[in-house]
């Protein structure tokens, strides 16, 4: 009498099908991973995400056949409680927190996760940024309270790794639904420039190149440097930066940069650095919305797995990574988003166009927390 | 109404109350009056009581509040679902016969199935009776908003009924009216109202105090009296319901119509097949998603194939003014009840009612979308025609139908042999018509359905495409060479018509997405088969459009301004752009209809050539309006991506073993992307330009507010407020002369329009007002505004934003985003339904359709909280079967019943206890923690007794179970050292000893130990060692806990699938002891278990040994004496016993007489000396005392003359010598 199963093809939006998957009940199977590649099946950062999986779960069971192009996946009930975990240096901690922030609320007991790996790297979103943007955005769906956190204890850069971070979240039985259609204008900004392993001057050029930009528009810009030393700066040189831009109403946009790693392309100077970070915090506050690009799923699933009421968010555009999560939140919760394009009038220079999601949510209560 | 009624009804006519009631009216003694009166009756007595009373008034106030919930309640609620229940022959079908009669004046026959009826303006009522199958009376209770109880008054209560308040209870409480029935089987009238009230009071202790029980006096031929249930009636259409947790969580249908859709053919050739089943009836709870999942009690869990809603087959009356309804809205509704004759095809709902009725719904739904869409459209194809506007070229003026008439082509009437009716033909007048082959109704038929991007176009149209394609290779080639032509806008037609053949990568795919979305916002109204598959926007649209992301990136990096002008223009322009893209649309549309040739034709002869003019513009243009999310990003977003087109993805076979690898395409490249939630930047943004960071000005505090924000004119407003007022005592007018200025400023205005002047101040003071009023409403309320009262706003604000977000959105649509909302009638189809669903239908017993939540479907362990109910005559045993009744399901399955220890240990229970709660652990289906569950072991036949045995909630679900056993390992000692012993017999081998290393052992008589290391030989024997010396007959335990396992025993009670008649009967896994009692076996028990009688043997105790040092030691008294007793003394020395002779004796009696005379003579002499003694040491005692008495006075003389002396000696000697010296 188990619920039916959904198929996909190929590795691509891997992590959203799992945790969807973990989430709804519903089996996945996943085939033709990387399977006309020249190496075959699924690489190791995805086969170390499926351990961080079985991990936080009991009773999943996961069956990969001998090539790993074919992957099975019934999931079991979200267990929580402590967990460590050694995240593959292919992809930064970024890549399995992210999935983990989806699932944490809904665990039978409060998550303590430590995951030890790169913190910082250029494909996925880092520490810092997911600590400043998405932390503030879960609470505002009641994801709060006592042992909400999340702490970089070393930072790690790519390749080398060697970072650590601490991540606790506290169990929900429901989410509380959201309006959030007036981002508000933006009041300060903020930021950290980090380095490691470098002369700790690189931090402060990268703030002095980065406020060049910014001041233009705003004079509330406070970039903290922050240079971690000895055991806790991991195994490799860099340095980067993240910015957030907060805004009246609490929401908050955020662009980040880091070095490319050693010994992989030109090395990156810090005021180029700087200057293209800033780029990127103005492109992002044009893109605009009460959420940040990188967090629009996140938000559309707690969205979803809201009570049965209207939600509303207003998101810059949507990017193809938000897009297929719609997508496969349609397939595993058959909730579809009200989608309405909002053109800013022509006397407003309020960047580009911008997207007002709407969703009644599913009515989801968390079936794994224990009632006393 | 009904309060109003009951009152005059009960009004009181004389007596004290009434008296006391008219003082009051006539405005008599008050209570005010009272406290004048008497000042001390009212004072304070005491402080303590009067802080009692007020703690507890506090207390009862506290107690009303609930958690406030969001209201959910749809704007056109469902019929409400009465269950009539009670045992047989109590009057339930009479009782639903009389009311349905009651509302619609209709007779039914008989009352099979839901029968819903519209009961008042805003009230409808579904009628369900429930037979005394159990299984029934579970199903029902989880669905009933109210429930009629029918008591017999003449027997009293039956099981039934408490049977049925206990499933209620578990499965959230309905609303529970009771009806005493058979009231006139009492002659005596004192009986009567004895009945009454016991049978009341008995009711209210199951109920609450005070639930209504109705009182049905008696029948009056065949009927109960007309006025009780006219009574009945309003009571029914006047009560209010609380939300039950369970229902407004999960959608569900209570079925009143089945349809079997399976192929006859399929049937024929396999009875036993699997049907395909469409199930009707009205949505309840909340909303239902499309192909969700769902529970059919007794039957079990399905998928639901497709759900559509249907008109109203009950409908409410539409809103009218008046009080009652009329005969025509007084509707019935009732399927499987055979209300006339209803007929079963796929779309229909048919309700035939007698002739007296006008009303005769019939609503007829053609099968083919063709003719459907044809019905549907409101407007006609001629009015459609003539109000649409065709521009062909952007920028040229837009053709009026009547133009393209003259220009064009034209119509002529044709009657069609084939078809038998007249077709429009279309005739050019400028082109010769060779090709128009494919008639227009071909195209006609294929543009009604809206699957051409689809499937398979018919030959006209691939035609056309690779026409088409020549058509455009042409082009571009001509662009290449030529110079630039006048810019023309290609007709959008060609495009749309060419989409599934190859499009060029920068191709607009816009257009041909807007179109689909049109249409179906359109089309979609119209059609509610058709609503399902929203996927128009195919895989190729979506790399098409990546593509032309792709190419226009790369040429928008090489010249970002064009793309910015273009963005501008675009965004200047859009609105004119989106009417043309209607307009279009409607060209599209009528072209099909004419003919697609036209189009063709248009395009060689106008602008086909010259449409690559402004490539790049174009190019970017599209890129931008992805990048911004133009209107179609819904069908961008939902377009039917997911659907893998296999044939494209098949790999060529070269002889079935080799295989050709081709590079990868696009959407592979795509499926085995980078996994990133990263969104890259816009490359056409460059954030150098003072005009890009111009754009976001605004986005900061430092950038121009909007109006109603800006810190100006909020302080300008504040002074328009609080700057003039008018003091009310004086009467005087204060102005601010802001205020003035502001006047002055409108008075300016107001010379240009004088019209409006009046008014406009009219309303801007009005608006005013308003505003102060809630400004002053607002600081008001916050005073004593509660957390409470704030959350109660905080969901009224959420309940009316749920309302108003979707309300103007069509219903097609908005059964898309939120789901089929309760209330509306929808039709579900449930494929691979068995047969016996088909073939054993009974419509007496309830088909419910129990949505699921997500996970809902899975199975699990879940731990609950049971309790034996009280009334069930026996305990639980573990792991005995038990029916459940958890959710919509009922189900058998093995419990554990465990119970924690204070350490949160869950230890197993073989039974339950008697009267405690205790943990159930059960392998079962997900349900949701907090839900309330009940247990009965059997549910076939009827017995006496209390049915329901246990009753509970879930506390938890997991995919592991804790619960645990005690074990007891025995081991004895082997060899004894001092401490240290080796013990064996406990395990088996080395490795079992050298998982418990460190484990604490205990003997029978409290010594303690430990175990340390596994020994050689033999295996599994180890050291241990202990507080004290064990002794070889002592006994080792190791007292360990065992997990135990949960039988996976999930087994759905499919009672609807038997036979009809003995659907009661269904009987699932049987228990150990009447799996016993049916075979015949009896346990052996164990020999050890078996008491006896007991027989204590005589205990013999050893001598008491002490050491002979000991001995020596000790005092004579304690010391053991040597008594043996003398042994026979030999014969030899035995002395013979000697035989006086009679002299002799004579002899010796004499002396033994003289002797005893002596003795006595002496004896008396004795104590006579003796006391003569006595008196003679008195005597001298006493001169003894005397004399001392003596010497110690002479003594005493003699020492104070001493004395004397001895003083006289010192006083002389202080003197000093005597002279005489």
């Amino acid at each position: 009498m188990a619920s039916q199963g959904l198929a996909y093809d190929g590795c691509n939006f891997f992590r959203q099908r799992l945790v969807l998957s973990t989430l709804s009940g519903k089996r996945v199977k996943i085939s033709n991973i990387r399977s006309k590649d020249d190496n075959p099946g699924l690489r190791d950062f995805e086969a170390s995400f499926i351990r961080l999986l079985d991990k936080v779960t009991n009773g999943s069971k996961i069956e990969i056949n001998q090539t790993g192009t074919v992957l099975f996946y019934m999931p079991g009930l979200l267990h929580g409680g402590s967990v460590e975990h050694d995240c593959n240096m292919q992809r930064s901690v970024g890549y399995y927190l992210e999935a983990l922030l989806m699932l944490a609320p809904f665990m039978k007991t409060s998550l303590k996760a430590t995951l030890r790996g790169v913190t910082n790297d250029h494909t996925d979103p880092t520490i810092d940024m997911l600590k400043s943007t998405a932390l503030p955005l879960m609470k505002k769906f009641g994801i709060d309270g006592e042992g909400f956190d999340l702490k970089v204890v070393k930072r790690g850069m790519a390749p080398g790794g060697g970072g650590e971070v601490f991540f606790s979240c506290p169990v929900r039985r429901t989410i509380r639904p959201v309006q959030l259609t007036d981002p508000g204008k933006i009041k300060r900004i903020r930021g950290v420039a980090y380095s490691v392993r470098v002369s700790p001057q690189m931090a402060n050029r990268i703030v002095d190149s980065t406020r060049s930009v910014l001041n233009q528009f705003i004079p509330d810009i406070y970039i903290y440097t922050d240079h971690m030393k000895g055991a806790n700066s991991g195994k490799s040189p860099g340095f980067g930066l993240t910015l957030v831009a907060e805004t009246l109403n609490g929401s908050f946009l955020s662009a980040e940069m880091s070095s490319t790693p050693q010994g992989q392309g030109d090395p990156m100077l810090p005021e180029d650095l700087g200057r293209n970070c800033a780029k990127l915090l103005l492109e992002e506050v044009h893109r605009g919305g009460c959420v940040d690009s990188s967090n629009q799923s996140l938000t559309l699933l707690l969205m979803t797995l809201g009570q049965q009421d209207v939600s509303k968010v207003l998101l810059g555009p949507l990017s193809p990574y938000t897009i297929e999560f719609l997508r496969h939140i349609k397939d595993f919760f058959q909730i579809m988003f009200k989608i309405e394009v909002q053109k800013p009038s022509e006397d407003k220079r309020k960047g580009g166009d911008k997207v007002l999601m709407t969703c009644v949510g599913v009515g989801y209560s968390n079936i794994n927390k224990t009632l006393k | 109404m009904k309060e109003k009624w009951y009152q005059e009804k009960t009004k009181k006519k004389n007596g004290p109350k009434a008296e006391r009631k008219k003082l009051k009216k006539h405005g008599g003694p008050t209570e005010e009056d009272a406290r004048k009166r008497n000042p001390k009756a009212f004072a304070v007595q005491s402080a303590v009581r009067m802080a009692k009373t007020f703690h507890r008034s506090q207390d009862m106030k506290t107690k009303k509040h609930h958690i406030p919930l969001v209201d959910r309640t749809p704007l056109e609620p469902p019929p409400i679902v009465i269950v009539v229940v009670g045992p047989p022959k109590v009057g339930k079908s009479t009782l639903i016969r009389c009311l349905i009669k009651n509302f619609t004046r209709q007779k039914l026959g008989d009352i099979c199935g839901p029968v819903t009826i519209v009961s008042g303006k805003k009230r409808r009522l579904t009628f369900m009776e429930c037979n005394n199958d159990i299984n029934t009376m579970i199903d029902l209770a989880k669905v009933a908003d109210l429930v009629l109880m029918l008591i017999d008054a003449s027997f009293g209560f039956e099981m039934e009924t408490f049977e049925f308040l206990n499933i209620c209870q578990v499965h959230g409480f309905p609303r529970i009216m009771g009806v005493l029935t058979h009231l006139d089987s009492f002659k005596n009238n004192k009986v009567l109202r004895k009945t009454k009230k016991n049978l009341k009071h008995r009711f209210w202790t199951e109920v609450y105090q005070g639930a209504k029980l109705f009182y049905l006096s008696g029948m009056v031929y065949g009927e109960y009296q007309l006025q009780e249930v006219k009574n009945l009636g309003r009571f029914i259409s006047v009560m209010k319901f609380r939300p039950l947790v369970w229902q407004t969580s999960h959608p569900y249908v209570l079925v009143d119509r089945m349809e079997d859709l399976t192929d006859p053919e399929l049937v024929r050739t396999d009875p036993k097949c699997d049907r395909t089943v469409s199930l009707y009836g009205y949505l309840r709870g909340t909303h239902l998603k499309n192909k969700g999942q769902v529970h059919i009690p007794g039957v079990g869990d399905f998928q639901v194939a497709d759900v559509n809603f249907l008109p109203d087959p009950c409908a409410l009356p539409d809103a009218q003014k008046k009080r009652a309804l009329n005969e025509k809205e007084r509707l019935l509704y009732a399927p499987m009840a055979g209300v006339g004759g209803v007929v079963y095809d796929k779309d229909a709902v048919y309700i035939d009612l007698p002739a007296s009725h006008v009303n005769q719904q019939q609503e007829m739904r053609p099968t083919t979308e063709l003719v459907q869409s044809l019905i549907d459209t409101h407007a006609t194809l001629d009015a459609k025609m003539a109000a649409s506007k065709v521009s062909l070229f952007s920028g040229s003026a837009t053709l009026e139908p009547e133009d393209i008439e003259k220009e064009g082509l034209q119509e002529e009437s044709v009657w069609d042999p084939n078809t038998q009716r007249e077709r429009r033909k279309v005739v050019f007048t400028t082109e010769d018509e060779e090709d128009v082959s494919g008639s227009s109704d071909d195209e006609d038929g294929d543009s009604e359905d809206s699957d051409q991007e689809d499937q398979g176009e018919d030959d006209g149209e691939k035609n056309l495409s690779t026409f088409l394609k020549e058509a455009r290779a042409k082009c571009v080639e001509t662009t290449k060479t030529g110079a630039g032509a006048p810019p023309v806008k290609r007709p959008k037609l060609e495009e749309r018509k060419g989409e599934s053949a190859e499009v060029p990568a920068f191709a607009d795919s816009e257009d041909d997405l807007e179109v689909s979305e049109d249409e179906e916002e359109s089309g979609g109204e119209e059609e509610a088969g058709r609503a399902g598959d929203s996927g128009h926007c195919s895989e190729e649209d979506e790399e098409e459009s990546d593509d032309g992301e792709e190419e226009s990136e790369g040429e928008s990096g090489e010249d970002d301004v064009a793309a910015d002008a273009a963005m501008k223009e675009k965004i200047a322009s859009e609105e004119e752009e989106e009417e043309e893209e209607e307009e279009e649309e409607e060209e599209v549309e009528e072209e099909e209809e004419l003919c697609c040739e036209f189009s063709i034709l248009l395009f060689l002869s106008a602008g086909g050539l010259k449409w690559k003019e402004g490539l790049q513009q174009k190019a970017s243009d599209a890129f931008l309006r992805q990048q911004q999310a133009a209107p179609n990003l819904r069908k961008r977003v939902y377009g039917s991506v997911v659907e893998v087109d296999d044939s494209e993805d098949e790999e060529q076979e070269l002889g079935g073993l080799f295989r050709v690898s081709r590079p990868q395409n696009s959407k592979k490249f795509q499926a085995n992307a980078v996994d990133s939630s990263r969104f890259s930047p816009d490359a056409s943004h460059n954030w150098e330009l003072e005009e890009m960071l111009n754009s976001i000005r605004d986005c900061f505090v430092t950038g121009k507010w909007d109006e109603s924000q800006d810190a100006a004119t909020l302080l300008k407003e504040d002074e328009e407020m609080y700057g003039d007022f008018e003091d009310l005592e004086t009467g005087e007018v204060h102005k601010d002369h802001t205020g003035e200025n502001d006047d002055d400023d409108d008075d300016q205005e107001e010379s240009v329009v004088k019209v409006d002047d009046k008014e406009a101040m009219k309303n801007k003071r009005l608006e005013k007002k308003q505003r102060l009023k809630e400004r002053f409403d607002s600081e008001y309320d916050d005073g004593d505004a509660t957390y409470f009262d704030d959350l109660k706003e905080e969901m009224q604000k959420q309940a009316e934003l749920n309302r108003a977000e979707f309300e103007d959105v069509d219903d097609e649509t908005r059964v898309q985003y939120e789901g089929f909302r309760p209330g509306m009638y929808v039709r579900l189809e449930i494929p691979s339904l068995p047969c016996e669903f088909v073939t054993n239908f009974d419509p007496h017993y309830p088909i419910i359709l129990g949505g699921l939540g997500s996970s809902e479907g899975n199975v699990g362990y879940l731990q609950m909280r049971l309790k034996k109910h009280r009334w069930y005559h026996r305990i639980l045993k573990t792991r005995d079967p038990l029916i459940l009744s958890l959710g919509w399901r009922r189900f058998q399955t093995m419990p554990l019943y465990h119970i924690e220890d204070h350490n949160g240990r869950h230890r197993l229970l073989k039974y339950t206890p008697q009267h405690m709660h205790c943990g159930a652990s059960i392998w079962g289906p997900v349900t949701p923690q907090g839900t309330g569950f009940l247990a009965v072991q059997t549910v076939a036949g009827v017995k006496a007794n209390f049915r329901i045995a246990a009753t509970g909630v879930v506390l938890d679900l997991d995919k592991s179970v804790t619960v645990v056993k005690k074990l007891k390992l025995i081991g004895y000692p082997e060899k004894i050292f001092k401490n240290t012993s080796f013990i064996k017999g406990m395990f088996n081998t080395v490795l079992e000893v050298a998982k418990f290393e460190g484990a604490s052992v205990r003997t029978v008589s409290g010594v303690r130990g430990q175990i340390k290391k596994a020994l050689s030989t033999p295996a599994g024997a180890f050291r241990a060692t202990f507080e004290d010396r064990l002794l070889m007959s002592d006994v080792v335990f190791l007292r360990s806990w065992f997990p135990v396992t949960i039988p996976q025993l999930y087994n759905p009670v499919t009672s609807l699938l038997l036979p009809v008649g003995q659907k009661d009967s269904w009987a699932g896994m049987r228990t150990l002891g009447q799996l016993k009692h049916d075979l015949g076996i009896r346990n052996k028990p164990n020999a050890d278990s078996l008491y006896k009688p007991v027989v204590r043997a005589q205990r013999h105790f050893n001598r008491l040994q002490i050491p002979k040092e000991l001995q020596k030691a000790l005092p004579f008294k304690s010391k053991p004496k040597q008594l043996q007793p003398k042994g026979k003394t030999p014969r030899d020395l035995q002395r013979p016993s000697v035989i006086r002779e009679p002299h002799e004796k004579k002899v010796a009696a004499l002396l033994h007489a003289l002797s005893t005379v002596h003795n006595y003579n002496r004896k008396k002499a004795h104590t006579l000396q003796h006391a003569k003694h006595k008196q003679f040491l008195q005597e001298k005692g006493k001169q003894e005392e005397a004399k001392l008495q003596r010497q110690k006075e002479a003594r005493k003389k003699l020492y104070r003359a001493m004395g004397q002396a001895d003083q006289k000696n010192q006083r002389s000697s202080l003197k000093g010598a005597p002279k005489d010296d």
